[in-house]
């Protein structure tokens, strides 16, 4: 009992910093969805049931855009990619939990893997541990989407620049990210594709996945080139 | 809207798919780390796309450049570089925007 104490308290004093950052994040979300005309419920309802960052805001965005409901639903796939090595990472750590892998399988996302994975490397498997971080950044994820929405409801977002939160909440997720050659060749790979895109066929609704797919490629031809190896 | 409870509905199974599938299915899988590098360099494709629809203004046969949009993520950029902290670059960016819709 003793030891569960210490492991819930442990959990919340390490998930504190970045409970702040993301609720940074939903704050933004709840802005920009509210922004899109989602509604107040329906921007809850992706919080609570969806509970990812990067896939909301995207979605959101998408959405601003005028994109088709098959393109938005593309380019969430290929968002999620990533969690499936995030679940196969955290596994081992999980374990113990049996049934309840199930449920914690819900906080297979950015930050609860890399809180998470450092811990197992440490410590071991530890189910709870990830329970309560997972349960403290869904907390903070729901409650500042929902003062998010709430205040974006409020103010006029033309005279705010609520429209230019948009591509500057982007860019302030992207930019901590480009610190090696490669990614930085995959962002001006994906900038080009973006323009002649546009330029050939304005508006189109494939301009997303398809930099979404190819640009990448560009960064793993760098990254296994010479210069690299 | 009823379009937007579907897109929420199918984001909700897909995503905790993603989780599940990789938790229960992929543990001990061997994954090709080119295969790996490449899902870390989606999203960094995805944003950087998303960032250009914003400053791109399509027209009749040429493209045209939103000022305001693409002072606010210049903007953003440096602050983010510089204080590192979120909300704040978000909000210098916005700032930064709108002074040119409005006095340029």
């Amino acid at each position: 009992m003793d030891k569960n104490m210490k492991t819930i308290k442990t959990g919340l004093l390490e998930s504190l910093p970045l409970s702040i950052a993301i609720s940074t994040y939903g704050l933004s979300y709840g802005v920009l969805a509210n922004e899109a005309n989602l509604g107040l419920f329906a921007v809850m309802a992706m919080s609570l049931f969806v509970f990812s960052g990067s896939v909301q805001m995207v979605v959101v965005a998408m959405i601003s855009a005028g994109s088709s409901f098959g393109s938005v639903l593309i380019t969430s796939i290929l968002l999620n990619l990533r969690n499936l090595l995030y679940g196969a990472g955290l596994a081992e750590g999980l374990a113990p939990a049996k049934k309840w892998k199930w449920l914690l399988a819900f906080g297979v996302s950015d930050e609860p893997y890399v809180l998470g994975s450092s811990r197992f490397h440490k410590y071991g498997p530890d189910p709870l541990y990830f329970g309560v971080v997972t349960g403290t950044f869904y907390l903070a994820w729901i409650v500042a989407s929902f003062i998010g929405a709430i205040i974006g409801n409020e103010i006029d977002s033309q005279k705010w620049g609520l429209d230019l939160a948009f591509p500057v909440t982007f860019v302030a997720l992207l930019i901590p990210s480009l610190k090696e050659r490669p990614i930085v060749a995959t962002a001006l790979t994906a900038v080009l594709i973006t323009t002649v895109l546009e330029y050939l066929f304005p508006g189109n609704q494939f301009t997303i996945i398809i930099a979404g797919i190819v640009s990448p490629l560009i960064g793993l031809y760098l990254k296994g080139g010479p210069n690299n190896a | 809207m009823l379009n937007h409870w579907f897109l929420i509905g199918f984001l909700s199974v897909t995503t905790y798919l993603s989780r599940i599938i990789g938790l229960e299915f992929m543990a001990g899988q061997q994954m090709s780390p080119t295969l790996r590098l490449y899902f870390q360099y989606v999203p960094i494709g995805i944003i950087t796309a998303l960032i250009m629809k914003q400053v791109l203004i399509p027209g009749e046969g040429q493209l045209s450049i939103s000022v305001p949009v693409l002072v606010g993520c210049i903007s953003t950029a440096i602050a983010i570089k510089v204080i590192k902290v979120f909300l704040p670059s978000v909000a210098i960016g916005v700032l930064f925007g709108l002074l040119v819709r409005h006095f340029l």
